[in-house]
C-alpha cells in the first residue's frame, strides 16, 4: 500500500453559536501521494470546512489529521503559518494575488516570509512564471492579466515553496469553459511531474479530469460505489 | 529590514492620498512643537545669555533707610555701607563669603580733551566690576589690580564717549584726558547696548573723595550655595553682620538694601523651567491629535486590508509579520512626515531668529540637535503607539479571509 499523504481520522467539527453547528461528523480519508483528487460537495456539506482543516487555515474538534506524517493538531498560529508555508500550495477562486503588486512580486511572496533574500526569491519566481508560460508578464500588476493568467500566476505562488501539497478551492470558478480546460491542463501537468492535487470543487467536468473524486453530503464522505465496467 | 521597507513604501504609494492627508496632521503637530519649542528655547538662552547667569552667585548691597527703631536710635535712619565692611564681611562669614567688591560713585564730573567734552558720573570699580556690568572691551583694557594697587589715574571710556573726546574710538586708548585738574590715562575702550558708564580705578576715586569711609555698593560673591535656600540663609548671615556692625535690627530688611541674584536666578530658573515644560505638554498634546489622527487611519487601513491580510497570513506570513509590518507602516507615516514638520519648524524658527536678532527678549529661538534627536525618539515612540491597536486587530484577521470573496 503507497504512503497516505493526507490521512484524515474521525475528523469533527462543530462551530459554536446558540445553535451550534455540527458540520464535519468523522471524517476518515486518505489520499495518496501523487494523487489528483477533486473533492465534491453542495454548498453545506461541509466541502468549505474541510478544505480549511486540510489546508491548516482551521482547527478541528477531535481525530487526527496527519499531512505527510506530521499530525497537524493544536497548533500554534506561528506554527501553523509555517506548515502553511512549507507544505501546502494554496490555489484560489478568486486567484487572492495582491493588486498592487507585479507578477513577479506576487509569486515571490511566500518566500519573503521564508526569508529569503530578494535576489534568489525574484530569480525563483521567474523560474516558475517561466514553467506557466508567463515570463514576459513577469512585471505586469494582476489587474492587467486576463484570468486564465492569474490563475497561473496564482499557481506558480502556490509552487514556488516547493510544498507537499496542491489544494485548489474552485480554482475554475471564475473562469470561463476554455481557459477552466487550460488550468485543468495545468494541473494534470503538475500532477504527472509527481505533485500531488486535491481540487475542491462543484464542477461536475472538472472533477472529471481528476482521477479520483472524492464526495461529501451532510458532514460525511460518501463511500465509493463500487465501478461497474460493462 | 531593506524588504520591509520596501513592503511598506509599496503599500504607502498604493495609498497616496490616504498617506498624505495621515500625514499632514503629524507634520502639523511636529510643526507647532518644533516653533513651540523654538521659541521657548529663545526666551530661555536670552535669559541664559543675560549676564544675570554669570554674576547669579552674588548679593548687592545698597543705602538704605531703617524702619525700626533699635538700641535707642530712632527709625528713618540712613544707613550707608562703608569701606569696612568689605573686610568685616569676609572675616565674619568665611563659610558663605567668598569675595567682597564695592564701588563709589564720584559725582557729576566733566572730563574734557582739546576736542570736546564729556559729562558724566564716574564710577570707581575693582576689575570684577567688568563681569558685573558686562563690559565688553574692544581696545585695551579694563581696571586691574595694579590701577587700584597704586591708586593710577587711568580711565575707561565707552565707545561713542571715546569718539566725542578723542574723534576715533580705537584710537583713544593710550591718549590722555584731563578731568578734576589732573590728568587721566585712557587705557581701555569697551562697547555696550546701553550703558555708558565711566570706569576708574576704586583707590584712586576713593583718594579724590577725601577718604570718606562711606561706597555706594557692596557685591558679595557668595560661596557653598545650591539652593534657595542656601541663598536665603547667606543673606540672612550677612544680613545680621552688617545689622550687628551699624546697629540696626537684623529684622530690619529696608535698613540697608539687599538684591539677592543667587536667590532671583535661581526663581526665574523655575519659572523658565516650568516654561519649557509647559510647550513641551503643549506640543506633545498637539501630536496626540495627529498620532490619533495616524492610529484612525491604521484602522481604517487594516479593515480595507482585511482580505489581503488573510491571503499573506494562508501563504505563511505569521502573526508576528502582521504586527511588524503595520506597526513599521505606522512608524515610517509619522516619521516621515514629523521629519517633513520639524525640517518646515526649523525653518521658521530660523526666520524668526533673524527677525528679532539683537532683541532682549528672544535670543537665538531655534531649536538644536539635541531637541531633533530628542524629537526622532517621540516620533517614533509616538508611530508605534498609533499602529500598535490597529496592529493588534490586524493580527487577529484568520488565514480563512483568504477564501471569503471579495
Amino acid at each position: 500500500m503507497a504512503t497516505n499523504i493526507i490521512e484524515l481520522k474521525d475528523i469533527n467539527k462543530t462551530y459554536p453559536g446558540i445553535v451550534p453547528l455540527h458540520v464535519l461528523k468523522g471524517i476518515n480519508l486518505g489520499i495518496e501521494k501523487g494523487e489528483l483528487v477533486s473533492i465534491m460537495g453542495a454548498s453545506g456539506s461541509g466541502k468549505s470546512t474541510l478544505l480549511n482543516i486540510l489546508g491548516i487555515l482551521d482547527n478541528y474538534d477531535s481525530g487526527e489529521y496527519k499531512l505527510d506524517n506530521v499530525l497537524i493538531k493544536d497548533l500554534s498560529e506561528n506554527h501553523a503559518a509555517e506548515l502553511r508555508n512549507k507544505m501546502i500550495g494554496f490555489v484560489f477562486q478568486s486567484f487572492n494575488l495582491i493588486g498592487y503588486k507585479n507578477a513577479l512580486e506576487n509569486v515571490a511572496l511566500p518566500l519573503f516570509y521564508q526569508g529569503v533574500p530578494r535576489k534568489k526569491r525574484n530569480r525563483m519566481a521567474m523560474e516558475q512564471l517561466e514553467r506557466m508560460g508567463l515570463a514576459d508578464r513577469a512585471l505586469h500588476l494582476p489587474g492587467e492579466l486576463s484570468g486564465g493568467q492569474k490563475q497561473r500566476v496564482a499557481i506558480a505562488r502556490s509552487l514556488i515553496t516547493n510544498p507537499t501539497i496542491i489544494l485548489a478551492d474552485e480554482p475554475t470558478g471564475a473562469l470561463d469553459s476554455q481557459t477552466s480546460k487550460e488550468v485543468m491542463e495545468v494541473f494534470r501537468i503538475l500532477n504527472e511531474e509527481g505533485m500531488t492535487v486535491v481540487i475542491v470543487t462543484h464542477d461536475p467536468g472538472v472533477a472529471k479530469a481528476t482521477h479520483r473524486i472524492i464526495r461529501i453530503e451532510d458532514g460525511l464522505i460518501v463511500p465509493e460505489k463500487p465501478q461497474i465496467y460493462v | 529590514m531593506f524588504d520591509l521597507f520596501r513592503e511598506i513604501s509599496q503599500t504607502l504609494a498604493n495609498n497616496k492620498l490616504r498617506t498624505f492627508l495621515t500625514g499632514i496632521s503629524v507634520a502639523w503637530g511636529i510643526f507647532m512643537l518644533i516653533v513651540l519649542l523654538g521659541m521657548a528655547r529663545g526666551v530661555v538662552n536670552s535669559f541664559e545669555g543675560s549676564n544675570w547667569s554669570k554674576t547669579s552667585n552674588k548679593i548687592s548691597i545698597y543705602q538704605g533707610r531703617t524702619s525700626q527703631s533699635y538700641k535707642g536710635y530712632a527709625e528713618g535712619r540712613l544707613i550707608t555701607p562703608e569701606m569696612s565692611d568689605m573686610e568685616y564681611l569676609k572675616e565674619n562669614n568665611p563659610d558663605y563669603v567668598s569675595d567682597v567688591t564695592s564701588y563709589i560713585y564720584m559725582g557729576s564730573t566733566i572730563f574734557s580733551t582739546s576736542k570736546d567734552y564729556i559729562s558724566v558720573n564716574p564710577q570707581g570699580v575693582y576689575p570684577y566690576e567688568q563681569k558685573q556690568d558686562n563690559v565688553n572691551v574692544i581696545a585695551g583694557r579694563f581696571i586691574n589690580d595694579s590701577d587700584i594697587r597704586e591708586n593710577r589715574k587711568t580711565i575707561v571710556i565707552e565707545e561713542k564717549n571715546a569718539k566725542t573726546l578723542f574723534g576715533d574710538a580705537k584710537e583713544a586708548v593710550g591718549k590722555r584726558v584731563d578731568a578734576m585738574g589732573l590728568s587721566w590715562l585712557v587705557v581701555g575702550v569697551y562697547s555696550h547696548e546701553w550703558r555708558d558708564n565711566v570706569y576708574l580705578p576704586f583707590s584712586t576715586v576713593k583718594l579724590l573723595k577725601g577718604n570718606d569711609r562711606d561706597v555706594s555698593n557692596l557685591t558679595v560673591e557668595i560661596k557653598n550655595v545650591s539652593t534657595i535656600e542656601d541663598g536665603e540663609s547667606a543673606e540672612k548671615e550677612i544680613r545680621n553682620s552688617l545689622a550687628g556692625k551699624h546697629e540696626y535690627s537684623p529684622e530690619d530688611k529696608s535698613g540697608l538694601y539687599f538684591y539677592n541674584s543667587f536667590t532671583d536666578y535661581l526663581k526665574n530658573k523655575t519659572v523658565f523651567g516650568i516654561l519649557s515644560l509647559s510647550v513641551w505638554i503643549i506640543g506633545i498634546f498637539t501630536l496626540l491629535s495627529g498620532i490619533i489622527g495616524v492610529s484612525n487611519i491604521m484602522f481604517v487601513s487594516v479593515r480595507e486590508r482585511t482580505h489581503e491580510i488573510g491571503i499573506r497570513r494562508a501563504i505563511g506570513a505569521k502573526p508576528r509579520n502582521i504586527l511588524v509590518q503595520i506597526l513599521a507602516e505606522s512608524v515610517v507615516i509619522t516619521t516621515l512626515f514629523g521629519y517633513v514638520g520639524v525640517v518646515l519648524g526649523m525653518i521658521v524658527t530660523q526666520i524668526i531668529s533673524k527677525f528679532t536678532e539683537g532683541t532682549n527678549f528672544l535670543k537665538n529661538p531655534t531649536v538644536s540637535m539635541e531637541i531633533a534627536l530628542e524629537v526622532t525618539v517621540v516620533l517614533i515612540i509616538a508611530g508605534m503607539i498609533a499602529g500598535f491597536f490597529p496592529a493588534r486587530k490586524a493580527t487577529k484577521v484568520k488565514p480563512v479571509e483568504a477564501l471569503r470573496d471579495e
